[in-house]
């Protein structure tokens, strides 16, 4: 836990605003007082299962594809918005005029056509995803529109960090599993065996490319971080749901940290993939 | 023996429950401010007319939203109708959630009130002490019944027996079949609500909406009783022999979403195809941005003081 909360502040540093140094608290508390922590006391549970994959929240059923449903912001996300529609999103005067002057022609020709499915802007692109574990620490999440890769690194090392020391448009994320002992459960109790706990996780990205968060030339900056619930829900006819709530802080072109939300429904296998390289101008 | 069973049983059944984890509990209760970065549009002025993109409406919710003319929602029986109980993610409002309890000795939680908005959205209560809901032939109301059950840390509701509405201000239907579930889970001081709409009656696909509240102790929303008392608002409904609808193919904003944004005239329309990445492909041959620059509701969240820069840079 040190080394992650090392690799985390070595990240950020004292730039990182207050509700993530909350978060990492809290993702601190969490851990100590999750199931996982609580079965790593005497006797020591084997390796293999102290790992993240296998330390998963009951229910967090993440692994497999997943279809966007665009049910919110329609016109700016499955068009190009209007030349000026900056509704919604609380740009300042800056992000406006960049916007105001920025035309698609000269990014395409100099190879950028990705900048508009960056890590802000991923989870919103209409795309299928395809989330697999890479290896026991290392969630892998694809798309298929713009052919985007995210890594998701829990309990991330000094060699991962070194790894993503340069911008991406992914830049560099950390994850956490979201699980809390209820505060109105109690301690735990002896010769009750700890179960797992349902849960969500919690990723913060930083170390990214500057790009846009619409294809109308809204910006945000390489000094912009980012940090995300996700939340896997089930119901009772087996439609599985993923929600995604994101914050967004740019000091550099938003007035106010940018929340929304990006939800997609989990299919039954990959038969829809569509690998579709990234555009800015459909 | 008989008894040597019964109370072994039972001696055996405390300890059970005795060793079973406590149900538990995240503490919900706070003022909610809205972080309406999604939605304000629809939530304050309003949905453009005919603009049922994204949601997987049918022909007969289609029919019936296209009929629909605003000047309805004056007529006297309609003025004081809230909005249904799904409002609480689609309105423009937070609110204050508070714990019942089923008395003041034990505190045990048994549900959780959603307030309502001043005259838009009746105040919802969450049951989460088992009770069941009342047979499908009682009471309809605008804000249904609720039930709940914890999955670790996400309320997980249910709402049935709600009224006959309107899914969307535009006059999108809802009927009285529909059944919203909530997904209500708190992230420190964000909380947020996915909600799901089945309405077997008017949609061919569940309808997933989200949205993000912040913990605002000092947000503190206004939500007095609501109070409403009818007055004639339109002078052509005053016979009370008249309602505002279009007949069909009459409906003056049709091509709305086609004239001001290039959104194709089936895309507005609607349907469950386009909720879906895959009728990109559909726009991809129908879709050409207008050349004009942005003229209405450019930049204006209404979001606290954002929303005054944003009209100082338009």
């Amino acid at each position: 836990m040190k080394q992650l909360l090392r690799s985390a502040a070595s990240l950020s540093g004292a730039t990182r605003p207050a509700l993530w140094r909350a978060g990492w608290s809290l993702c601190a508390c969490a851990w100590l007082w999750s199931p996982g922590a609580q079965a790593a006391a005497p006797p020591r549970t084997p390796a293999a299962a102290a790992t993240p994959e296998a330390q998963t929240p009951l229910g967090f059923d993440l692994p497999g594809y997943w279809v966007s449903i665009v049910t919110q912001n329609w016109r700016f996300r499955m068009v190009v918005p209007l030349r000026g529609d900056y509704a919604e999103i609380p740009i300042n005067l800056k992000a406006k005029q960049f916007a105001d002057a920025w035309n698609p022609a000269p990014d395409e020709a100099a190879g950028k056509q990705c900048e508009a499915y960056g890590a802000p802007a991923i989870m919103r692109v209409p795309e299928r995803l395809h989330i697999s574990w890479q290896d026991a620490r290392t969630l892998v999440v694809q798309t298929d529109s713009g052919m985007q890769t995210r890594l998701l690194h829990f309990a991330p090392t000094a060699a991962d960090a070194a790894a993503f020391a340069s911008a991406s448009w992914q830049g560099y994320s950390v994850a956490h599993w979201e699980v809390h002992m209820a505060p109105f459960a109690g301690p735990p109790r002896a010769g009750v065996k700890p179960q797992r706990q349902y849960g969500g996780m919690q990723v913060m990205t930083t170390h990214m490319l500057p790009g846009l968060l619409r294809k109308n030339g809204i910006p945000y900056s390489g000094k912009a971080q980012m940090s995300e619930y996700w939340e896997v829900n089930g119901e009772p006819d087996a439609d599985q749901w993923l929600t995604v709530t994101t914050e967004l802080q740019d000091p550099e072109y938003l007035q106010t940290p940018f929340y929304f939300t990006s939800i997609f429904q989990k299919e039954p296998d990959g038969s829809k993939w569509d690998p579709t390289p990234c555009s800015l101008t459909q | 023996m008989k008894h040597h069973l019964v109370a072994s049983s039972l001696v055996g059944l405390m300890l059970m429950v005795a060793a079973a984890p406590a149900p538990a509990q995240i503490d919900l209760s706070g003022n909610w401010a809205l972080l309406d970065f999604q939605n304000s549009l629809k939530a304050g002025p309003g949905p453009f007319p005919i603009s049922f993109q994204g949601i997987p409406i049918n022909k007969d919710a289609r029919a019936a939203a296209l009929s629909f003319d605003n000047e309805s929602l004056s007529e006297l029986q309609r003025e004081c109708e809230p909005w249904l109980v799904h409002y609480v993610i689609e309105g423009p409002f937070g609110f204050r959630i508070t714990s019942v309890v089923d008395n003041p000795v034990s505190g045990a939680v048994v549900g959780w009130t959603i307030s309502g908005e001043v005259y838009d959205r009746l105040a919802t209560t969450i049951w989460v002490d088992g009770r069941a809901p009342p047979p499908p032939q009682a009471l309809h109301t605008w804000g249904g019944f609720t039930t709940g059950t914890w999955h670790g840390d996400t309320l997980v509701t249910t709402t049935t027996h709600i009224k006959d509405g309107y899914l969307e201000r535009d006059g999108v239907p809802s009927s009285n079949q529909e059944v919203f579930r909530m997904f209500i889970t708190r992230h420190d001081d964000l909380l947020t609500i996915t909600g799901i709409i089945h309405d077997p009656v008017y949609l061919s696909a569940p309808y997933a909406l989200a949205q993000v509240f912040k913990l605002s102790p000092d947000a503190n929303p206004s939500t007095p009783a609501m109070h409403c008392a009818p007055e004639l608002e339109d002078t052509r409904l005053a016979s009370g022999y008249q309602i505002a609808a279009y007949l069909p193919g009459q409906n003056p904003a049709l091509m709305y979403m086609p004239q001001h944004y290039g959104i194709p005239l089936q895309a507005a329309l609607g349907g469950v195809q386009t909720m879906y990445p895959d009728y990109r492909k559909t726009l991809e041959s129908e879709y050409r941005r207008p050349s004009k620059y942005c003229t209405q509701y450019c930049c204006d969240r209404g979001f606290g003081g954002v929303a005054a820069v944003c009209k100082t840079i338009n």
